[in-house]
């Protein structure tokens, strides 16, 4: 028997009584076994899936339906609350005692809408660091090609997702930490306005850039996981206080009469843009057209220094949190590379972060006037294909522009949506739907008009790895 | 703040002053480094940002322990 392998069909299945949780979670739990050691995806799995689904099961057969999460397996990253399983950040250095027994807003939201928790996914330490052989936590690897970076820093949500290990989960995204994963590993990732999705209980990065997001195959799953975990709450005064809102209800809705700014400068010229990664992206402009959309150029400027600016303010608050473990003789705790990144925000000075923040102000304003032109933006989500993993280079990206953080920095929600695979290696290329604060609904409803007409998001990785197919 | 001269004596302040026990290694990947990350934060310092207020956020009311939920 084929499973379904989007929320959006399961739900249905679950409701028609053609599959159960209990069948899904089974086929996550083998597609775990059979994979795990190979792509890193997990740092624990829950003992409590199969109970869970169980349970799922049984509500459904009691009438009570708690929504289209219900009974689906489901990843978290392992920076989130969780108050059956521990929380590493995927570090030796989180105090063990951070996250015990509780739940973070949208790990309780998630379990409460009836999802089956699978377990804790492997991230970059403390959501930056990449991957450190001598530490004791799993390697992530690409499904698409192992000796490739599935990106960071939700690389474990991104490849859970990719590999049908789980039929959706969550990131959080700080520099495009949602997005990264999701475009290498060839499926969506939404990252939401700043304080649309509460943090508490996630371990912060970047105080001030921070965001929680859903990872899904399709626009549409990502709606559905939205409709959890948008919403006020106390414990975080960074939240947002407006209610969320029904993501899923008008995704169905036309995108004729829409406009599309395109930013050709930057984010469409850059010489260390891949060309194949342009064409993609002009064929998802050239898609939109056809549905009726209205496709106009605009300019974002600076947004080089925007990329500089987001930065800047990330190391900065990460260093922060974490000066004084690292001005110890825990330093060697820390992953080779994380250390050599979180510490650069001792070279910064308190004017340079101030600065940031006002050069923040300007970029605000200029992107508020572009978007008083058009309902959204689109651009490549990322520069090239997944890079080899051994060619990760710190030096290297310091001076790569960044199609993400710019967002970040905006704190405006962007959706990242699979455009193809390159024609050399088949690795996954993708396009980015940026739009104003608070305006999920919006691309989400535009990334679900594209994914009608495309299937670049269903496909799967085999031929790499057994065990990948549904 | 152009890049200083000396950049290795820069790096060496700014290292013994936050009290990071990095390796010989570590600090000349450090002073490779520094450069770059000079020029980015001075690339900030444009005229169009001459009279922005900074982005900050602070709210003199705290949050009390009753809006807390546990």
């Amino acid at each position: 028997m084929t499973l379904p392998d989007t929320i959006e069909a399961a739900a249905t299945a679950l409701r028609a009584g053609e599959v159960t949780s209990v069948e899904l979670t089974e086929e996550a739990l083998r597609k775990i076994e059979a994979m795990n050691d190979d792509v890193g995806a997990f740092i624990a799995v829950s003992e409590r899936a199969m109970e869970q689904a169980a349970r799922a099961d049984a509500g459904l057969a009691a009438g009570v339906d708690r929504g289209p999460l219900q009974g689906i397996p489901f990843g978290l990253k392992d920076i989130l609350a969780t108050k059956d399983q521990p929380s590493t950040a995927n570090s030796l250095v989180l105090d063990p005692a951070w996250g015990d027994g509780y739940d973070a807003v949208v790990s309780e939201r998630v379990r409460a809408a009836g999802a089956v928790i699978m377990g804790k996914l492997v991230l970059s330490e403390f959501a930056l660091g990449p991957p450190d052989e001598e530490k004791p936590f799993p390697i992530p690897r690409n499904p698409w090609a192992l000796d490739r970076t599935p990106g960071g820093s939700s690389s474990g949500t991104g490849i859970a997702v990719s590999t049908g290990m789980v039929l959706g989960g969550l990131g959080t995204d700080t520099g495009g930490s949602v997005r990264f994963p999701a475009a290498y590993c060839g499926h969506t990732g939404l990252k939401v306005t700043y304080g649309r999705v509460p943090k508490w209980g996630c371990v912060p990065l970047g105080y001030s850039l921070d965001s929680i997001g859903p990872m899904a195959r399709s626009a549409y799953d990502c709606a559905a996981i939205l409709d959890v975990i948008a919403g006020p709450d106390a414990r975080d005064v960074t939240a947002s206080t407006a209610p969320g809102e029904d993501y899923l209800g008008g995704i169905d809705r036309s995108v004729e009469g829409l406009t599309i700014g395109v930013p050709r400068a930057y984010f469409f010229d850059h010489e260390q843009l891949d060309s194949e990664m342009q064409a993609a992206t002009e064929a998802v402009i050239a898609a939109l057209a056809d549905l009726g959309a209205r496709i106009v150029e605009i300019e974002l400027p600076h947004s080089d220094l925007a990329k500089e600016a987001n930065t800047l303010t990330m190391v900065s608050e990460a260093f922060a949190y974490h000066r004084t473990d690292m001005a110890s003789e825990r330093w060697t705790d820390y992953g080779a590379k994380t250390r050599m990144i979180i510490a650069r925000g001792a070279f910064y000075s308190a004017a340079d972060y101030v600065q940031a923040q006002r050069f923040r102000s300007w970029y605000a304003k200029a992107a508020a006037s572009v978007m008083a032109e058009v309902d959204a933006l689109i651009t490549p989500t990322i520069i090239e294909p997944a890079a080899l993993s051994a060619e990760n280079d710190l030096a290297k990206r310091l001076t790569q522009p960044s199609y993400t953080g710019p967002f970040n920095l905006l704190g405006y929600p962007a959706l990242a949506l699979p455009s193809g695979f390159s024609s050399d290696l088949g690795l996954p290329l993708s396009a980015q739907i940026v739009g104003a604060p608070m305006s999920e609904a919006l691309l989400l409803r535009i990334g679900h008009a594209y994914q009608q007409q495309t299937d670049w998001h269903l496909q799967y990785p085999t031929g790499v790895l057994e065990g990948s197919v549904a | 703040m152009p890049v200083p001269e000396n950049v290795e004596a820069a790096v060496r302040g700014m290292v013994d002053a936050a009290g990071l026990p990095v390796s010989e290694e570590e600090f000349d990947s450090f002073v490779a480094m520094y450069p770059t990350l000079r020029e980015a934060a001075d690339g900030l310092y444009i005229e169009d940002v001459r009279y922005e207020e900074p982005a900050l956020i602070f709210t003199p009311v705290a949050p009390t322990p009753a809006a807390v939920k546990e």
